[in-house]
């Protein structure tokens, strides 16, 4: 069952469930596929997120409540056909880790520096959204035993390439921005680059694993 | 081509904003005040999206190169030994300096014929200072700063103004709210409480995000909502209480609930409120909304329709 709730009076998001679910992920990928490629009238956009849907659309030209009805309809209809594809990437991140949380993170865990690295590098992730900072991958999920709520004081300035955790989740931060992750290394890739196309390295649905290096 | 002998504060290139990249997690940008750069833009002869100068609190000065029409909005201007209102459309000659005012409000903006031509990145020109890049080399504007314009407007009037006077926004007047997407989450009451007039725009407000003050609200959200796309004008409420409302440069995505959201047509009367000032919101339906959003394409239309029939 899919709702839907306005968002301001030029959007809407479709909802189609509550908790982070790689299932629900995949049908949401997938009818986000359906709307790029054939865009119902007025639709200009489409934003998957891990729960929801964000889609733009030109109030002036469609009636947010008609338009919401036929969207979930179409959603209806593309979940059932749902055959498993997609457009899913491996991405392989060579990762130094050397990152200053990564003693504090250890000792918080009551486990070894290499054991931290370990857990980090053995699960593959998959991209659930993009955000925060243009080309900002939300991967997940972590490993449980990697939980720990984010720092008490966020950094002012977080370099660009530090690989992060935070809750269930880690990412890469895109840019220097500030951040209240925390920091298990870095990354020589680029992961948003204003004139590359796609300007991110990562896409939604992409799934991605990090390789120590020294 | 411009060149800025003393750069206002706060100066970048803006246009209307970057869409469709929002899944790349690459924010609105654009201006402020999008109605004031649609009009600054058609008084100079300009398509209404054409790239300008925001600026805000103080004073800057600017010289041409060759010959353009220009206009501006939001603060007075010096030129040609003459006190200059906002709203007209004037031509410079090649070695004149235009003195530009401190903003009567947040922001003001100059549009030049022909259009800041820096480069087009991800759909606009516009500048988005947290990632270093778009606008004119991904910041703010310096001293001694060159900036080329596209080929000059050959068609203008200086009666423009006039003809348009009864087209141009309202910098008064309330600012329309519509429910957010969680405002279940909130009490009726709590709801209401958002149009009692006690909230204040804070100091720590930014392209990013306006903070109000003055009120917290409770809410009945667990912890951590998984985030989810979120828009410019979205009225958010972290768990401190007090609300964020998102502006152009705010991330694309979020996870607090979000009360209300501004309605597209009023974001610009927002966006220059002062700090400290009192934002008179007002509860609309989308109806209404939708409506006000009409009604502002259609004088974005007869002011175009001025300038390509003087």
């Amino acid at each position: 069952m899919i709702r839907w709730l306005p968002l301001g009076d030029s959007a809407l998001t479709l909802v189609f469930g509550d908790a982070i679910d790689p299932l629900v992920h995949g049908r949401i990928l997938a009818v986000a596929r359906r709307f790029r490629e054939q865009p119902p009238r007025g639709v200009s956009e489409v934003v998957p997120a891990y729960t929801t849907l964000g889609v733009w659309f030109n109030p002036l030209e469609r009636n947010a409540a008609d338009l919401a009805s036929e969207l979930v309809e179409i959603a209806e209809e593309a979940d059932g056909r749902a055959d498993g594809q997609t457009d899913s990437r491996e991405f392989v991140i060579p990762v130094h880790y050397d990152g200053p949380d990564l003693d504090e993170v250890a000792s918080r865990l009551g486990i070894t520096r290499d054991e931290v690295i370990r857990r980090h590098t053995a699960t593959t992730y998959r991209v659930y959204l993009l955000g925060f900072v243009p080309g900002f991958a939300f991967l997940g999920l972590l490993d449980p035993s990697l939980e720990l709520p984010r720092r008490s004081s966020p950094r002012l300035k977080v370099p660009a390439g530090s690989v992060a955790i935070a809750g269930r989740q880690t990412a890469v931060y895109p840019l220097d921005t500030p951040g209240g992750w925390h920091l298990l290394g870095r990354t020589d890739l680029t992961f948003f680059d204003p004139r590359r196309n796609p300007p991110a390295l990562l896409g939604v649905g992409d799934a991605v694993r990090f390789e120590a290096i020294s | 081509m411009i060149e800025i002998v003393k750069a206002p504060p706060f100066a970048t290139v803006q246009d209307l904003g970057r869409t469709r990249l929002r899944a790349q997690g690459v924010p609105f940008s654009g201006a402020m005040d999008l109605e004031a750069t649609v009009f600054a833009n058609l008084l100079a002869g300009n398509a209404e999206g054409a790239a300008v100068i925001e600026w805000a609190l103080g004073e800057g000065r600017i010289r041409l190169t060759d010959t353009r029409t220009f206009s501006v909005f939001g603060a007075t201007v010096e030129w040609n030994y003459s006190l200059l209102t906002p709203g007209m459309t004037l031509v410079a000659e090649a070695g004149e300096e235009i003195t530009l005012h401190v903003p009567e409000r947040r922001f003001a903006y100059i549009a030049f014929g022909g259009g800041i031509d820096v480069p087009e990145l991800l759909g606009s020109r516009s500048t988005y200072l947290p990632g270093g890049f778009g606008g004119h080399e991904g910041r703010r504007l310096k001293n001694g700063d060159r900036l080329p314009l596209g080929p000059p407007v050959t068609r203008f009037n200086t009666g423009w103004a006039d003809a348009m006077a009864e087209f141009l926004p309202r910098t008064d007047g309330p600012v329309r709210l519509v429910p957010g997407p969680q405002v279940d989450l909130f009490d009726p009451g709590e709801f209401d409480r958002l149009f009692a007039g006690k909230l204040a725009v804070g100091r720590g407000s930014d392209r990013m995000g306006y903070r109000l003050e003055g009120q917290e609200f409770s809410h009945n959200a667990p912890a951590a909502l998984p985030s989810e796309p979120v828009c410019v004008g979205a009225v958010q409420v972290p768990q401190g209480g007090a609300p964020i409302v998102l502006m152009p440069d705010g991330p694309t995505v979020g996870g607090y609930p979000k009360i209300a959201s501004i309605i597209t047509t009023d974001l610009g009367r927002f966006a220059q409120l002062q700090p400290a000032a009192r934002p008179d919101f007002e509860l609309v339906t989308f109806e209404e909304a939708i409506a006000a959003l009409r009604d502002r394409e259609a004088r974005f239309r007869e002011g175009a329709r001025v300038v390509r029939n003087p």
